[in-house]
This record gives structure tokens, C-alpha cells and sequence, in this order.
């Protein structure tokens, strides 16, 4: 008998008290000590260790190593950035696969294919044959290369340990880095196959391989054989070869696309060329899109397809049974079990993950097309027919740190108590509504950065009489650009609008303001949509092309979801067909200070790929954005594009103590106007065209993007106390500004000094805004910010640029532009901090020296309070 | 390895504890152990008469399916919930945790079964 390979860490293995068992000719751990199901529930709950060295690594270069990889793998290699790794395909001539594989990408020239064990001679003799006709190189680099998974939500915590760095990778799915354990250089890839939101792999020379994981299970990592592996990634959905692809039951090859990962995995990018299978892929891509719309007359491109499958019944499922739908035979289980998750208990971001055990029976099944998530199955288990049932999936990893396995038949439910007739309801509301209000005019201390308050004439005005009426209007060029008005009665709106806009300009010092607009985002999203219709204002008959490339932050750096494709920008949005990816490209930052934008390598970005429109503007804000230097080298290299400030939380600061947008080159600003702007809650368009520039004819197409494009109410209330509002704003500026960012300094330093982990450079004492940000420890944001909010301290929970995403949260965000407004200076401030270590670091309650500590702040300032406006103000009551 | 003094065992690792024409039958600690972590357990319904050889009910762990036998003719009397809730109980104990308990036809046939000592040594061939 042939003996059994092993790999470098066999002997730890045995160390371990591994059971040893034969996978594909390899001599493996099935599980340790601890058994399958403890092994799982670990991997979920803390860090679990793989040994995958006996899976196959090759690596590919030369001149043509793309143009070859394009050839014999299904996904696209030109839309793998350097540090990036992508799901692939071997592809048969067939329609089917030899292989499913993953792609990294370390380094510009050389491509690194892991493919799986069983697979690894095939896939091998495979692809030397076809390099043949390429000028690229295949390199087996199994031996030389040994391969660790670590995952689970301390993956990262127990990585950073080892390698003395909080840094391992950028916090998104496939990106790589290069790491040095102890002068050793390991390649890390955030991948994995256990449906993990954190978790990498790494790739070691095989003779450090058994050191470092060693030193994965001194820094508390448990070893997981293939048995829990493979209910780990059963639960997750992910196919395994042999079982979702590669031969069915009956030995016919299973079409790629039945496998619905393959849409991740497969590419139909022209820049890809012919490659082996296109053809028949191409064709089961429709099937795969009709069953998708559940239009079922397609089935014969694409007859079956995997689907979850849950037990509802007793039992346990095996790969094998037949699954019947209605008494008909509609497929088999091709992978199930019984596999253990941990309840949970509480709902939506509170809910707590408990130590309980609890086992389901789940499974994938390849089952006809016009099977569907929900319907009713059956299972035949051992002579006998089991309920079950089509989930939509088994595991969610939307909520980083944890996977959350989603337990079919369990909703989220709110229950609102609510009495039966409508008099006691409105009662209720209008008392609850008094109880908030003092609640939070008097009892907190209100340190939300994108929150104001407004002033008793701003709220007044704001619900005066144009608050019900219409008054829309256009300019009209037969009236030499007057404003036409649609509705009767708005003589006082048309001088309300006008004087609004005059403050504006004021304001911001520049050409022209567009005031009808109600939000920030929605002054964005005009902004977008002029520029398209403006890009496209020579040919109107055919489809409008959309805007590409655009310069952004990006949300992980504190980019706010306006400029991003999820956002604003998603219908106007263009894909590059080359990458098959939005045409964005993101403001790269300094190494040394992630809060800012790292103006040299912004240069080269800008040559690369000379962006048509560049937004500046950040919701996670602690630097000025450098306009000066960005607007200086467009004009040197003359690159035409539109430079746009989002100001969106600064809009208030604009000024002599933070920015002037327009002066240092800007040429449309964006804004919200009750951010550390004072209120009421709309949006603003500013720009600083000339009539006679031809971008004029972009300013005007703005203002009909706005109306009709955007509005046609444009809430005539709030516009009436933004009036106000700019008023309160341009009379008392200079000293509001100046005392915001003075006050965000002293807290931040004051945050500092009660011993919590202030972010920024303490150089420009941390902050150059109105904004101070605090580490807490990763994931516990949320927690934090709850904890204060008993405390009666309100801020928010924030993803910092390390962050996967707003549930693993492991910061708090700050603003002082509202309690600066509430006439909070150095001494409460200084309270404030003591009371927020208070909380953050001893779990003291301190809600009623918060309360205290308020109760003596509760007028607002920087707003005209003389007795003749008083009066003015009773006047105005007492229309209601 | 553990065994118990004063059980009978099956070829196919079932113990029986007789008491007069009663008995508790179970799985032995080598049957869990090889099995690994067990995940779910079927028992037959209380007055089922069961033939000596014939399928009793099935235990189960993540990589496969056991049957188990009934060593002799009996018929169930009481079956153990407490397993069928929690599987996981037959790893930590397998000789605690019985099974079912039968009211045997015929006493004598265990006679067939082995002793502790003779399991032992079949399990260690």
C-alpha cells in the first residue's frame, strides 16, 4: 500500500492528539481532542488553526503569465489589483470544472493558484500542457510553501500578537499583505473557506511553518481537522469539489453555474478574450439569470442548481438522499450533516451571543431550477420521507466580528405598544415628544459631530405659514434667466429664497448658490446628475455615458456614503470594462496618519488616471482636505476635471480658522446645513462659475437637476429658518468658529489626559476640525456608545480605516460644535472628559453628575436674543 | 477504554444490564469513541417488540450513521429522553446514559453475550 504524504506539521499534529485519517492520499488531522463540535463552536467563537499544506500551490509568471491565467481560469486576472485575490475556476472544455481554485496576486508580476488536494496532479498536468502555448512559466511550489488558515473573530487579534503589528491586511474580503514574523516573511491573504468576516490564510516557507504555528497555540488559537472544516464551510454555503462541482451522483459533469458562487467566480469581460468553456458558460448564464428572475422556461441550458436545504423534521441528512418536492423526485443532498451553532439571545445589535449549544441539520442539495428558497421538501432518510425545507442561506457574515448563523423560522419582531384610538395616540406623541425634548435640550451633553441645535427663531420660523405651500420656479431665457413662478401667493417665499441665496454667496464668497435642495446627500446626487447630463450635452440620442473615472475617500477612510457607489453615486456611476468594477479610484492616505490624504501619491493617482471629477469631503473628518495642492496640479498638467468639496460636517467652519473652499480652488461646494452649519435641517449647492466660463452651462444644468431634477416642494419652512439661520450664521461666526475648533482641541487633549486612546496627531492636538475621535478596542463601539447614552453622554459608534465594517465598530466619533453652542468651554469640557473615562474605562455610572453638569448650559448662543427680538418671537407664538 | 463489571456486550458494542426479565441496554464507551461527537440519537416507540438482531434505533455523529442492534428478543418499556435532547450526554458517559429498557422474552439468550473480560480482549484484536 502506498504510504500516506504528510505535511510539514504532521509531528504537531500528533502532538496534538490528532486522529489521523487518509484525505486524498495525504495523512491528515480529522479532528483533535476536543472533537468536531467543539471545534466548530471555537472557530465561531474565538480563532481556529488549519493545516492546508496539503492543498496545491503553483505559481505562474512571465511575460504572458495573464494572458495565460485569462485562458485557463473562468475570472477576469485584469481586475486583480497587486494585494488582491479573487475565486476562480479550472475550467473543462465542458461546461464543468477541474478544479475551483483561489488566485493571489503579492507581487506585479508573479501569480500564486492554490487549488485543492485531491485535485493537485490533475490540475498540475493540466496546466503545464496549456502553458505550452504561452510564453509564462509554472512553478510547483507545494513542497517549498507551507499553507495555515486562521479564522474566527480573534483571527485577527491573535495575528496582530504574533506579528507585533495591529496591521495585517486592508480590513476588506481578499486583500493580501506581506507580514515579517520574527525576520521570517510570511504572505497573509484575508481569505478563507468557513464563511469567517475575519480570517486569513497564510503562506510560510514549510521549514518556519511548524515554529509560527506553534505560536499560533501559545497565543491561544485551537487546531481544527477536516471534519470541522467541512462543516464550517457547509454552513457557510461554499461548494467543496466532489461534491457541489465536479461529477453528480450519476457520474455527468455539474454545470459551473449551478453552483451559485460561480458568479463571482466567472467573467465575461471582453478584455478576457476566448478562454476554455466561454462558450458553454456563456449560454449557462442565461439559464443561471432566468432562474434567478424565476422564469422557469430556460431549464434545459441549465437544469439543476445547489440550494441550502434545512431539516424541519428529525433526522440527520446525508450527501446522497433524494430530495422530493410535491412527490416528485427534483435532485439529492450533496453535502449535510448535523452541525452545531450557539444561541443567541436579545435582538438586532444588542443581541448577545450565549454559551448554549444547539445542533441543526442542514445541508446543500443539487435540485432542479424551479426549486426555490421557501418551498417545502421532503428528504428520503433511510427508507423514510423527513420534512424540510429551502432556506435562503445557513450563515450571514454582514455583522463583523462573528458569523451569524441564521436559523430558519426565527424573525426579528417588534412589538409597539400602541392603545386603539387616535386621540390617546396623539396625546401620547405629543406628550413623548415634550419628554425628548427636554430630554435632550437639558438633560445630556450632546457630542453627536453631524448634530445642532437650532435657535428658538430657526425653529419657529421653521414651521410659519410658506411651511405648507408651493413656490416652485425656473429660470426662464426668454426673461433674460428670471425667475418663472408656478404658484400664487409667493411674494414672500421669492424674497425669502433670494435673500437666502445672497447670504450664501456671502457666505462662502463665491458666484452663485442653489438653496432649493433638502439634504447634503441630495446635493450630491444633483451634483452627479448635472455632470452626466453636461458630459453628454453634445449627443442626446444616444444612451448617456456615465461619469468614470471619479476620485473619492473612501467610506473605510471616513469617506461619507454619498461619494461612494453604494450612495449617491450609484446611478451615475460607470464601470471600467476592463476591471468590471466601478470606476472609482480612492484618495490614498499617509502611512503615518490615516486621517489624511497623502498628497504625493495623490498626484500619481491623478496622473494615472485623470479622474473627470475629484470629491473632497470626509464624515470622519480631523484634517483640512488639500485643495490647494490638488487644484495647483490639475492646472500645472492640465488635466480637466471638476474639483468638488463636499463640506458636509465643516460647511460651519468654513473661514479664516479652517478652510476657504472656493479661495484655494474649489469650484463647487456641497454641503448639509446642520452639521456644524446652524441649522435648519437642507442642503446647499455653492459654485464659483463665471457667466462667461463655458462651466456655466454646468452650474445651470446643477440648478435644473435640483428643479425639476430633484425637488418640486422644496419645504419652504425649513428654507424660511435657514434664512435665519445664515443670518445667526455670518453675524457670529468668527467667534463660534474659533471657540468649535479651540474647544475640540482642549477636549481631545483633556480625552487624552483621563487616559483614553485619542486617534490623530497630537502635533495639531489631535484635531483641525470640530471632530475628535477615540479608540475603545475593536468591535466594542457600539457597547461604549450605549454605556455613555445611559450615562446620558450621546456620541456615536465608528468604524476607524482598520475596520471591516460600522458592527465591528471599535471607535467613538465627537463633535463639540453643538455644545460649544450651549456655551460649554474648557472647564466642562474638562468634566465631560473625567466622565467619559468615567464610563469607558471603570463602567461608573455618572448620569446624574452629567445631568448636573448640563442643567447649567441650556441657552444658546450665537444667536440674537434681545429683547426686541424676544418679542418678536412671542409675536410669532402666538399664531399658533 | 472503560467497561463496566457485570454488563454483558454485543459484538456490535451494545452493554445490557440485566435485572431478573428486565434490562437496560446501551452503547459501550469504545462505540462512542469511535463514533466521535455524537449528534443525534432515534429510539424505537415504548411497546415496540423488538427480535434479537433487529435495528433498535440509530446514533448518529457529523461524519456517520450507526445502527444499533438488540442483543436479544425483548420489548421497550421505557426509553431515555434525555439523549435524544442531548446527544452529546452518550460521549461524556456512555454506560450512565442507557438507552432503552426492555422487558426481555427469554433471559437465557444473553447466555450468547460476552463477558467483560472477553469484550475486552475482542476489542483490543
Amino acid at each position: 500500500m502506498k504510504a500516506l504524504k504528510r505535511t510539514v506539521l504532521y509531528d504537531s499534529h500528533v502532538k496534538s492528539g490528532a486522529s489521523l485519517v487518509d484525505f486524498g492520499g495525504w495523512e491528515m488531522p480529522l479532528n483533535y481532542k476536543s472533537g468536531m463540535v467543539e471545534e466548530h463552536i471555537y472557530t465561531r467563537s474565538k480563532a481556529g488553526i488549519f493545516d492546508v499544506s496539503h492543498m496545491g500551490r503553483f505559481v505562474v509568471s512571465g511575460g504572458e503569465a495573464a494572458k495565460f491565467l485569462q485562458y485557463v481560469l473562468t475570472n477576469n486576472v485584469f481586475s486583480l489589483d497587486i494585494k488582491q485575490a479573487q475565486y476562480t475556476m479550472i475550467p473543462n472544455g465542458n461546461g464543468g470544472a477541474l478544479d475551483d481554485a483561489y488566485l493571489y496576486r503579492f507581487c506585479e508580476d508573479e501569480y500564486l493558484l492554490v487549488v485543492n488536494a485531491s485535485n493537485t496532479e490533475k490540475d498540475w498536468a493540466h496546466l503545464n500542457k496549456k502553458i505550452e502555448e504561452f510564453d509564462a512559466r509554472i512553478t510547483n511550489k507545494s513542497e517549498e510553501l507551507a499553507m495555515i488558515s486562521v479564522q474566527g473573530p480573534d483571527s485577527k487579534n491573535v495575528l496582530s500578537k504574533l506579528a507585533g503589528s495591529d496591521y495585517l491586511t486592508e480590513p476588506v474580503k481578499n486583500a493580501l499583505g506581506i507580514l515579517d514574523f520574527n525576520g521570517k516573511e510570511v504572505l497573509i491573504a484575508k481569505t478563507g473557506y468557513t464563511g469567517e468576516p475575519l480570517g486569513f490564510e497564510l503562506f510560510v516557507e514549510a521549514s518556519g511553518a511548524a515554529y509560527i504555528w506553534e505560536r499560533l497555540l501559545e497565543c491561544g488559537a485551537m487546531p481544527i481537522g477536516l471534519g470541522a472544516r467541512d462543516t464550517l464551510r457547509l454552513e457557510a454555503g461554499l461548494p467543496l469539489y466532489g461534491h457541489e462541482l465536479g461529477l453528480d451522483i450519476n457520474g455527468s459533469e455539474i454545470p459551473i453555474f449551478s453552483c451559485p458562487l460561480a458568479k463571482f467566480a466567472v467573467s465575461f469581460a471582453e478584455a478576457k478574450g476566448d478562454y476554455i468553456g466561454r462558450e458553454s458558460l456563456v449560454k449557462q448564464y442565461e439559464g443561471f439569470k432566468k432562474i434567478m428572475e424565476r422564469d422557469f422556461s430556460g431549464l434545459s441550458v441549465l437544469p439543476k442548481i445547489i440550494r441550502p436545504i434545512t431539516l424541519i423534521g428529525r433526522g440527520v441528512s446525508r450527501a446522497g438522499c433524494k430530495v422530493y418536492k410535491g412527490g416528485r423526485e427534483v435532485g439529492y443532498i450533496t453535502s449535510a450533516t448535523m452541525v452545531p451553532y450557539l444561541k443567541t439571545e436579545g435582538t438586532g445589535l444588542e443581541s448577545r451571543i450565549t454559551g448554549d449549544k444547539a445542533l441543526r441539520a442542514i445541508g446543500l442539495a443539487l435540485v432542479d431550477g424551479d426549486v426555490v428558497p421557501k418551498d417545502n421538501v421532503e428528504v428520503e432518510i433511510r427508507g423514510n420521507k423527513v420534512k424540510a425545507v429551502i432556506p435562503p442561506y445557513h450563515l450571514k457574515s454582514d455583522a463583523p466580528p462573528f458569523a451569524r448563523p441564521i436559523i430558519y423560522g426565527d424573525e426579528a419582531g417588534h412589538k409597539l405598544e400602541s392603545p386603539t384610538d387616535y386621540k390617546t395616540k396623539a396625546l401620547n406623541l405629543l406628550e413623548k415628544s415634550y419628554d425628548n425634548t427636554l430630554w435632550r435640550q437639558h438633560e445630556t451633553i450632546n457630542l453627536i459631530p453631524s448634530e445642532q441645535s437650532h435657535s428658538s427663531a430657526v425653529r419657529l420660523l421653521s414651521v410659519m405659514d410658506p411651511s405648507f405651500r408651493y413656490a416652485e420656479h425656473k429660470k426662464t431665457k426668454s426673461f433674460y434667466d428670471y425667475d418663472v413662478f408656478y404658484y400664487q401667493g409667493t411674494g414672500f417665499i421669492n424674497e425669502v429664497e433670494h435673500l437666502l441665496m445672497e447670504e450664501m454667496k456671502k457666505y462662502f464668497n463665491c458666484a452663485e448658490a442653489e438653496t432649493r435642495i433638502i439634504s447634503g446627500q441630495m446635493a450630491n446626487t444633483a451634483v452627479f446628475s448635472a455632470m452626466m447630463d453636461f458630459k453628454n450635452r453634445v449627443n442626446r440620442k444616444k444612451e448617456a455615458s456615465r461619469l468614470g473615472y471619479v476620485l473619492n475617500n473612501h467610506i473605510i477612510r471616513g469617506g461619507h456614503l454619498s461619494a461612494q457607489p453604494m450612495g449617491a453615486l450609484h446611478d451615475y456611476i460607470a464601470i471600467d470594462p476592463v476591471t468590471e468594477k466601478a470606476a472609482v479610484v480612492n484618495f490614498p492616505v499617509e502611512k503615518d496618519n490615516i486621517f489624511k490624504i497623502d498628497v504625493e501619491e495623490t498626484k500619481k493617482v491623478l496622473e494615472k488616471y485623470k479622474p473627470e471629477l475629484i470629491i473632497f469631503g470626509k464624515s470622519m473628518v480631523l484634517h483640512k482636505e488639500p485643495v490647494r495642492e490638488i487644484r495647483k496640479f490639475v492646472d500645472e498638467q492640465k488635466i480637466n476635471t471638476v474639483i468638488m468639496y463636499d463640506m458636509a460636517h465643516v460647511l460651519g467652519l468654513t473661514g479664516d480658522y479652517f478652510q476657504d473652499p472656493f479661495a484655494e480652488g474649489a469650484e463647487i461646494v456641497t454641503g448639509s446645513t446642520h452639521k456644524t452649519f446652524f441649522g435648519t435641517q437642507r442642503g446647499i449647492i455653492a459654485g464659483n462659475y463665471n457667466k462667461d466660463d463655458y462651466k456655466y452651462r454646468l452650474w445651470e444644468t446643477i440648478e435644473t437637476r435640483v428643479f425639476p431634477g430633484s425637488v418640486s416642494n422644496h419645504h419652504l419652512g425649513t428654507m424660511l429658518g435657514l434664512l435665519m439661520a445664515s443670518y445667526e450664521m455670518n453675524n457670529f461666526k468668527d467667534e463660534y468658529q474659533k471657540n468649535v475648533i479651540q474647544n475640540a482641541r482642549y477636549f481631545a487633549k483633556s480625552l487624552k489626559n483621563a487616559g483614553l486612546d485619542v486617534a490623530g496627531d497630537p502635533s495639531v492636538s489631535y484635531t483641525e476640525t470640530h471632530q475628535v475621535i477615540i479608540r475603545v478596542g475593536y468591535g466594542t463601539g457600539p457597547e461604549i456608545a450605549n454605556r455613555l447614552e445611559n450615562n446620558n453622554i450621546i456620541v456615536n459608534y465608528q468604524a476607524t480605516p482598520e475596520e471591516e465594517g460600522f458592527t465591528a465598530s471599535g471607535a467613538i466619533r465627537l463633535g463639540v460644535s453643538e455644545m460649544t453652542r450651549f456655551g460649554f468651554g474648557y472647564n466642562e469640557l474638562e468634566q465631560t472628559a473625567g466622565y467619559m473615562a468615567d464610563v469607558i474605562l471603570r463602567n461608573k455610572s455618572v448620569k446624574e453628575e452629567v445631568k448636573e453638569l448640563r442643567r447649567n448650559f441650556t441657552e444658546l448662543k450665537y444667536c440674537f436674543t434681545e429683547d426686541d427680538i424676544k418679542k418678536s418671537l412671542e409675536k410669532l407664538m402666538s399664531t399658533f | 477504554m472503560n467497561t463496566i463489571e457485570g454488563l454483558k456486550y454485543s459484538n456490535d458494542h451494545e452493554w445490557v444490564k440485566v435485572d431478573g426479565k428486565m434490562a437496560y441496554i446501551g452503547i459501550t464507551d469504545y462505540a462512542q469513541h469511535s463514533l466521535g461527537d455524537i449528534v443525534f440519537v432515534d429510539l424505537p416507540g415504548i411497546g415496540s417488540k423488538l427480535n434479537k438482531g433487529e435495528i433498535l434505533g440509530v446514533v448518529e455523529s457529523v461524519k456517520a450513521a450507526s445502527d444499533v442492534y438488540m442483543p436479544a428478543d425483548g420489548t421497550v418499556v421505557k426509553i431515555n429522553e434525555t439523549i435524544i435532547d442531548d446527544p452529546a450526554l452518550l460521549n461524556k458517559d456512555a454506560f450512565e446514559n442507557w438507552m432503552i429498557y426492555v422487558e426481555l422474552n427469554d433471559p437465557e439468550e444473553l447466555k450468547q453475550l460476552m463477558s467483560t473480560a472477553e469484550y475486552i480482549e475482542f476489542c483490543s484484536k
